[in-house]
């Protein structure tokens, strides 16, 4: 039963510092610790194993903050570069979509009619207009796959690095 | 603190340069030691922590604003570390520690008032580093997070994407083993 007591106090100190205990649990707590000498350095020890943690200094390396905010400032720059690019090719590939939705029966329509003009199967007049349908999509995932590439490229640094 | 998030969400978003020149000396110290003790390696955390800040610039519209900031960055760190280990095809985190090539956690002292007393606090915090190495890396990262860097369980949680019942019990058997590591070594 008293190893109990004891068990119980060890698990409100680590319970304190870690997430809380209620005002009661603390209130007996304070009690057994001034009767209890082992729980009592059991919270010193406790005490100074987290202080021990938080003083620790570690030297910071010279101008470190100062060239990273200079890669950051280059990065940036090379964003605010790129992203007028980039709004043009999404705007490119909103219009060319819209185009494609309004058109498709005409466009269905017209490849029909030179499928059957020009006596091309019905499967390959319509494979080519299925084409037609995602030329676009695939210029634009070409070249948003070829912007990541460079960009992953560009960051490499950090694998090359080591 | 929720408005000053929200205002810090919009300057992410807008990439607004002052706001990340201010961070990065804000949180230089913090993240930092933060990267050298989870990677072990002085030199790999400066690589870290540059580029750590590239990925608060690149994706700073993720940030939400509605947790704090030190979680959301240490998560980007914690990530890029891991990343780095994935392709070392490292196991663990306690395998990036080679105490014969790294020289983690060095520590110079910086406010000693006398020789005596740097030698004492070297000794000291010789003590504790090596107690800090004894301990498994699950079981330091989570102590630092919480007791270095001050975040809140849950906080802790979202940084290491595991529920915050694995925080408390990692929090328990961590503190434990860090006052039986720092007994071994007054003994």
């Amino acid at each position: 039963m008293s190893e109990n007591i004891h068990e119980r106090a060890q698990q409100l100190i680590s319970q304190e510092r870690i997430e809380g205990i209620s005002a009661s649990d603390n209130t007996w707590l304070a009690t057994h610790l001034q009767e209890c000498e082992s729980c009592a350095d059991f919270a010193r020890k406790t005490s100074a194993a987290l202080r021990s943690l938080q003083t620790i200094p570690i030297a910071l390396p010279v101008g470190l903050a100062e060239r990273t905010q200079f890669r950051v400032g280059l990065r940036a720059q090379q964003l605010r570069q790129h992203e007028p690019r980039r709004r043009a090719l999404w705007i490119a590939a909103g219009v060319s979509w819209a185009t494609g939705v309004a058109s498709a029966p005409f466009v269905w329509r017209l490849f029909a009619w030179l499928g059957e003009h020009a006596g091309v199967p019905k499967l390959v007049w319509e494979m080519g207009f299925g084409l037609w349908w995602a030329v676009p999509a695939l210029i634009a995932a070409v070249v948003l796959l070829s912007e990541h590439e460079k960009q992953s490229g560009e960051r490499n640094w950090l694998q090359r690095s080591q | 603190m929720k408005d000053e998030n929200k205002a810090l969400a919009q300057g992410l978003q807008r990439r607004d340069p002052e706001l990340l020149d201010r961070l990065i000396e804000q949180y230089q110290f913090r993240l930092f030691r933060y990267l050298v003790y989870i990677s072990g390696d002085r030199t790999r955390a400066e690589d870290f922590f540059q580029e750590t800040w590239i990925r608060v610039l690149e994706r700073g519209h993720q940030y939400d604003g509605k947790s704090r900031f030190e979680g959301w960055l240490f998560a980007i760190a914690r990530h890029l570390v891991i990343d780095w280990q994935r392709q070392r095809k490292v196991q663990s985190l306690d395998a990036l520690t080679d105490p014969e090539q790294a020289h983690p956690l060095q520590v110079k002292d910086q406010h000693s008032a006398s020789a005596l007393q740097a030698i004492l606090n070297s000794e000291q915090d010789a003590q504790v580093q090596g107690a800090l190495h004894e301990i498994p890396a699950i079981y330091r990262e989570v102590l630092l997070l919480r007791f270095q860097e001050e975040l809140q369980i849950d906080e802790i949680a979202g940084v290491l994407g595991t529920p915050p019942s694995t925080v408390k019990s990692r929090l328990y058997r961590g503190l434990e083993a860090l006052r039986v590591s720092l007994e071994a070594g007054v003994s």
